[in-house]
């Protein structure tokens, strides 16, 4: 498949990017995982996933970051072409209650993890986004039917038009 | 967009195959002749490779039949010798053929059953009485599902049922055979019970149109009588097939079948012109209404009364109506060019006996269709039995009706591989089964249908038609 729809993180503190990869490993063979330490790096990483024609399905984000923080970052994000359409998390414990809400009312945020998060409760907030990605993106939803939602994709697929040649 | 090199083998072998006429001359046919014979190797190369999608190939023939054969295209202005040009009318009319106005009508009742729930509602009723037993719970499904599938398009069901089977089979313990088989008795129970009526899956309407261009009629409630039997023993077959090949650990399934029909003003409409339809459907020899006029009934009365809006509308599958279209043309001009007979006139039918020429088109049909789209394989095998009938040099014993059904049923029953069907494709996504579970399954399914096919031909549908 040339065509891939990337997951990137964006997190600064090793030690919680290596668990979110680690936690996130069974979706890598079809979805691959960018990683960027800094928003500065996100962007560049975002350009070049886009630059080689292929897309960013969702971007995890923690909010202390160098530089410009995670909410600022996603609110730039929702006004790029490129990454106005991916699902946005915010991963953290410390964004308080008036960042946040600035991400969910500019930023359309589509989830919020608050840490400590457990592995199941991690990939659950992936597959539904990821499936409400291909399903609002994508013509061709059996790809995805194995590794994300399927009853949701089936449900999906039943709306619209399906024919038998 | 870049072409694969499949998709450019496809485009030039099917020009080339257009524009054979120029280069060699076959004795015995007519220059029209030649002509049908290039556009019919145009389609057959273009749907077997799909270069373009196949509801576009069936559009490119019927504009190259209005522009090549027809009395106000470019080649046959006026009647020659051998050949006396049609209006291109009767190209472009098939798309408003009784078979294609009864397929828009099936194609209205099932969107607005989609939108309205009834398909979901009706599965979780009609489950109700098949217990918690896995055994039973696949007949269940299986029974649903063909059911739906007679009167929705076949992926269509498979993909409803799809939200229905994918929670419970998350329950199954991950080593029980049990879910292979629940996985793949929703695909096949979807393309065997759209053989059942005349607007179940596409191929029904291939052979349907073109036996009304012979003047035959095969009323709605006929061809349930010849294929619903058909379809009630190959699904038989077909559940204790998947139960004695994956056989489950589970003794035990929670099926949850709670759910409420919808009751809005809406769907109560729905209801009731969908049962008014089908009834008049399968009662058309008391009234004596054809199927296509009361297919205008569904039509006229959800949008008469706002049940299907205008966005529903837009939403039907008309490229199928397209590719039916396309098919019903091709046949026309094969006729007319006498390009059907010069093909049959080659062999020496007369020589098969009628058992051998059932298992041949049998089984030929059930291998191409593995490969092809079932609607296409139909498309391409029908005028063949046409012209073997018109011509009559196939020997005694020769049923243009009972051949024409060989060659409808045995299209559906391909389901070896993931694109033997969508409803296959759909299963096979879901990353429960390996595609050697379906290989093995769906040729054992294949064999049996054919014997099944061939018995039914031989013994049963005589009764009907005759």
């Amino acid at each position: 498949m040339d065509h891939q729809i990337y997951i990137l993180i964006v997190e600064d503190e090793l030690e919680v990017m290596d668990a979110i990869v680690n936690d996130l490993a069974a979706f890598e063979d079809q979805f691959p995982i960018e990683t960027a330490n800094s928003s500065e790096e996100a962007k560049q990483v975002i350009t070049s996933i886009y630059e080689s024609e292929q897309e960013v399905g969702l971007i995890l984000c923690d909010h202390i970051l160098p530089g410009e923080n995670g909410v600022e970052l996603l609110i730039e994000l929702s006004t790029l072409t490129h990454t106005q359409n991916s699902k946005k998390v915010l991963v953290t414990g410390q964004a308080g209650l008036e960042d946040t809400v600035k991400a969910v009312n500019q930023a359309d945020l589509n989830h919020y993890i608050s840490k400590p998060w457990t592995k199941e409760q991690l990939s659950d907030v992936v597959t539904e986004q990821l499936t409400d990605y291909v399903i609002e993106h994508k013509a061709n939803l059996l790809p995805f039917m194995a590794r994300l939602d399927g009853t949701r994709l089936s449900e999906a697929m039943r709306n619209r038009p399906l024919t038998d040649h | 967009m870049k072409l694969s090199s499949k998709q450019i083998t496809g485009i030039v072998l099917g020009a080339l195959g257009l524009c054979f006429p120029l280069f060699i001359t076959l004795p015995g046919l007519s220059f029209a002749g030649h002509v049908g014979l290039g556009i019919f190797f145009l389609a057959a190369v273009f749907w077997m490779l799909e270069p373009v999608p196949i509801y576009a190939t069936s559009m490119l023939v019927i504009l190259l039949q209005v522009l090549l054969l027809s009395k106000e295209g470019l080649l046959f202005p006026e009647t020659v010798a051998d050949y006396t040009p049609t209006g291109y009318t009767a190209f472009i009319q098939t798309l408003a053929s009784p078979i294609i106005i009864l397929f828009l009508g099936g194609f209205v009742l099932a969107d607005a059953a989609v939108k309205y729930n009834l398909d979901r509602n009706l599965t979780r009723i009609l489950l109700k009485p098949f217990g918690s037993k896995p055994k039973y719970i696949m007949l269940g499904l299986m029974v649903v599902t063909g059911l739906l599938s007679a009167f929705m398009s076949n992926t269509a069901t498979t993909a409803m049922m799809m939200t229905v089977i994918i929670p419970i089979i998350a329950r199954i313990d991950a080593n029980d055979p049990l879910r292979i088989g629940l996985i793949l008795s929703i695909p096949f129970a979807a393309n065997i019970g759209g053989i059942a009526t005349p607007i179940g899956t596409p191929p029904n309407a291939v052979v349907i149109g073109a036996l009304s261009a012979q003047g035959i009629n095969i009323p709605f409630g006929e061809w349930m009588l010849l294929a619903a039997p058909f379809a009630v023993i190959a699904l038989i077959i077909c559940w204790l097939l998947l139960l004695g090949l994956f056989k489950a650990k589970a003794t035990h399934i929670e099926l949850d079948v709670s759910g409420t029909f919808n009751t809005s003003r809406n769907a109560i409409i729905l209801y009731v012109v969908f049962a008014t339809t089908v009834i008049l459907w399968i009662t058309e020899k008391s009234h004596g209404m054809k199927s296509a006029i009361v297919a205008l009934l569904p039509v006229a009365a959800l949008t008469v009364t706002g049940v299907m809006d205008k966005a529903d509308i837009r939403k039907l599958p008309w490229e199928v109506l397209w590719l039916v279209a396309g098919g019903i043309s091709l046949g026309i001009s094969m006729q007319q060019t006498g390009l059907a007979e010069w093909i049959v006139t080659g062999i020496n039918w007369s020589s098969f006996g009628a058992i051998l020429m059932i298992v041949v088109f049998s089984g030929v049909v059930i291998l191409m269709s593995n490969f092809l789209s079932n609607t296409v394989t139909a498309t391409l095998v029908i005028p063949l039995a046409v012209s073997l009938a018109s011509s009559g040099v196939a020997g005694e014993g020769f049923n243009l009706i009972i051949i024409s059904l060989v060659i409808g049923v045995s299209a559906s029953m391909a389901m070896m591989l993931p694109i033997s069907t969508p409803p296959n494709a759909i299963a096979m996504s879901t990353g429960i089964l390996e595609s050697r579970h379906m290989t093995k399954a769906g040729f054992i399914i294949g064999l049996f249908a054919l014997i099944l096919v061939t018995l039914y031909a031989l013994m049963y549908w005589p009764l009907i038609v005759n």
